[in-house]
């Protein structure tokens, strides 16, 4: 059979799409294929997870009274985590914590949070890493010698030093 | 007509290539379990602190809290069109809602996988800008809600994969000419030894068709936001590159003829067909916008064509006409709205000139 799309070259790939419940079928050469297909075929995130779950926190040795572990705040499971690749809610983090930490580092190669932190729940490490971050931006100003810029960086500095100073109580 | 929402209107920075940016944060409540997870009443809570923060949000703009339950079928799929809900959204609506901003360019899906998502839209390439409006968003949400979150993790999220920072940011490529060269893979294939992933124009799991490609950040832990943005934006730049490579290999001597005919073929196809699949409208679509943008296919406007290539989807020719319609009248009122656009549009700007 020839392909659907360019009609010149032998068709190698099956295409379907369903969409509005009704189901359209192509029959592609390799070439043309290239255009259609997503570029993770068949893969299934749920999948993956849960086998990520079971290979690394657990290792061949799954014992009943391990997979049993719960969280008692919603009542999940480590095996129900294993199966679905989800966990329930935040004490999950806390009570799977150990479970957890090999997952964290191999889906994102590493396991530590070093982005934005919210300000009214934690303002005092919210305010040290803003304060890094200026810092970090005003060498990179004297480096590039804006120096105009850098003078208003560090104004915001020393403004920031003086609100984390005169906040020493919380 | 309804108004479309305002990214798929407007023109954005390097919009011959890049429809649109996206930044997605993720956020939950402390000791409410994840919508997955949690029942009825927590659900309820959910969708109760969703509606008391909405007017809180004022100082981004002018928000509405809205249910999904009390949309209808059409209402929820439009927004599905638009990209301010995803599509598992729409399917299953009951204790699920949304917030939307009058621009419809900032959403918050309530008890989506998380309990809020918060959502950007640009048109163009605006990493930075999105970013810093959804981070925006989020202090003020943070102001009023206990977010779960903890210093060693950061924010946390029903899935692991999206947990730390929780930002999804996306840019939306149209990349014709790579196509046409048979490079796309060869471009786009890398991506994941680089902690990015690519995928259609509706999210995970969709296909690419009319040769828009999203590609996204995967890696959420161990780099901060603007770490993020900052890598996406570095790729970002190497595939327009490619792409413009490519576009301008079609306009050599010895191709350019090849490549206006084919162009023309699709112009001529669209102004003319009877009848087109929302599949055949895309690609032929996705030509003219590269003919005009390639400045082969003179009058066009290239944002009217990004906008026909939303108003073709099913939800969005139901609006328009009025009323549901089977797949076959479907397909006959596409090509007739197609037909009558090109026409009006291409006279209109031919005597202005």
């Amino acid at each position: 059979m020839l392909c659907d799309k360019c009609g010149q070259n032998e068709a190698t790939v099956k295409f379907v799409q369903i969409e509005n419940n009704k189901k359209t079928e192509l029959h592609l050469c390799r070439d043309c294929a290239q255009g259609y297909t997503s570029f993770s075929p068949g893969f299934d995130l749920q999948q993956l997870l849960s086998s990520l779950f079971q290979s690394l926190s657990l290792g061949q040795k799954t014992a009943p009274a391990v997979a049993a572990k719960k969280c008692p705040t919603c009542g999940r499971t480590l095996g129900d985590i294993q199966q679905t690749g989800r966990l329930g809610c935040s004490s999950c983090y806390e009570v799977f914590r150990e479970e957890l930490s090999p997952v964290l580092r191999r889906l994102h190669g590493s396991g530590s949070h070093t982005g934005k932190v919210p300000a009214r729940a934690f303002p005092r490490v919210h305010a040290t890493r803003q304060m890094e971050e200026l810092r970090k931006r005003l060498d990179e100003c004297v480096r590039l010698e804006k120096y105009e810029e850098a003078a208003r960086l560090r104004d915001e500095l020393r403004l920031l030093e003086k609100e984390l100073a005169g906040g020493e109580a919380r | 007509m309804r108004e479309l929402a305002s990214w798929m209107k407007e023109r954005g920075p390097e919009g011959d290539i890049v429809l649109g940016t996206r930044c997605r944060l993720a956020r939950n409540l402390r000791g409410i379990p994840f919508p997955e997870a949690a029942n009825r009443e927590q659900l309820r809570e959910v969708l109760s602190q969703a509606a008391g923060v909405t007017p809180k949000l004022s100082p981004a703009g002018s928000f509405t809290f809205r249910e999904m339950a009390t949309m209808d079928a059409l209402e929820r799929e439009l927004l599905v069109e638009e990209h301010l809900i995803s599509p598992s959204h729409m399917q299953s609506p009951a204790h699920k809602a949304v917030i939307l901003n009058d621009r419809h360019n900032i959403s918050i899906m309530v008890n989506e996988e998380d309990h809020f998502r918060i959502q950007v839209l640009k048109p163009g390439l605006q990493l930075e800008e999105a970013w810093q409006r959804a981070t925006r968003v989020d202090d003020l949400l943070e102001e009023h809600l206990d977010f779960a979150f903890d210093l060693k993790t950061g924010y946390l999220t029903s899935c692991p994969t999206n947990v730390g920072t929780a930002l999804r940011a996306s840019v939306m490529f149209h990349l014709p000419a790579l196509r046409r060269v048979r490079k796309v893979q060869e471009v786009l294939g890398a991506v994941s030894k680089f902690g990015l992933t690519v995928r259609g124009l509706y999210g995970e799991g969709s296909d690419v068709y009319g040769n828009v490609y999203q590609l996204s950040n995967q890696i959420t832990l161990g780099q901060s936001e603007e770490e993020t943005i900052e890598h996406l934006a570095r790729f970002t730049s190497q595939i327009l590159h490619s792409e413009r490579q490519a576009r301008e290999y079609l306009l050599e001597k010895e191709r350019r003829l090849t490549t206006e005919d084919w162009l023309y073929r699709s112009y001529g196809v669209l102004q003319n067909a009877r009848i087109l699949s929302s599949q055949e409208a895309m690609e032929l679509l996705s030509d003219l916008k590269l003919g005009i943008d390639l400045g082969i296919i003179p009058h066009g406007d290239p944002e009217l064509v990004k906008q026909l290539m939303v108003q073709i989807r099913a939800a969005h020719l139901q609006s328009i006409m009025g009323q549901p319609l089977p797949a076959q009248e479907r397909d006959r009122l596409r090509a007739s709205l197609v037909r009558d656009t090109l026409e009006k549009h291409m006279t209109k700007t031919q005597e202005s000139r």
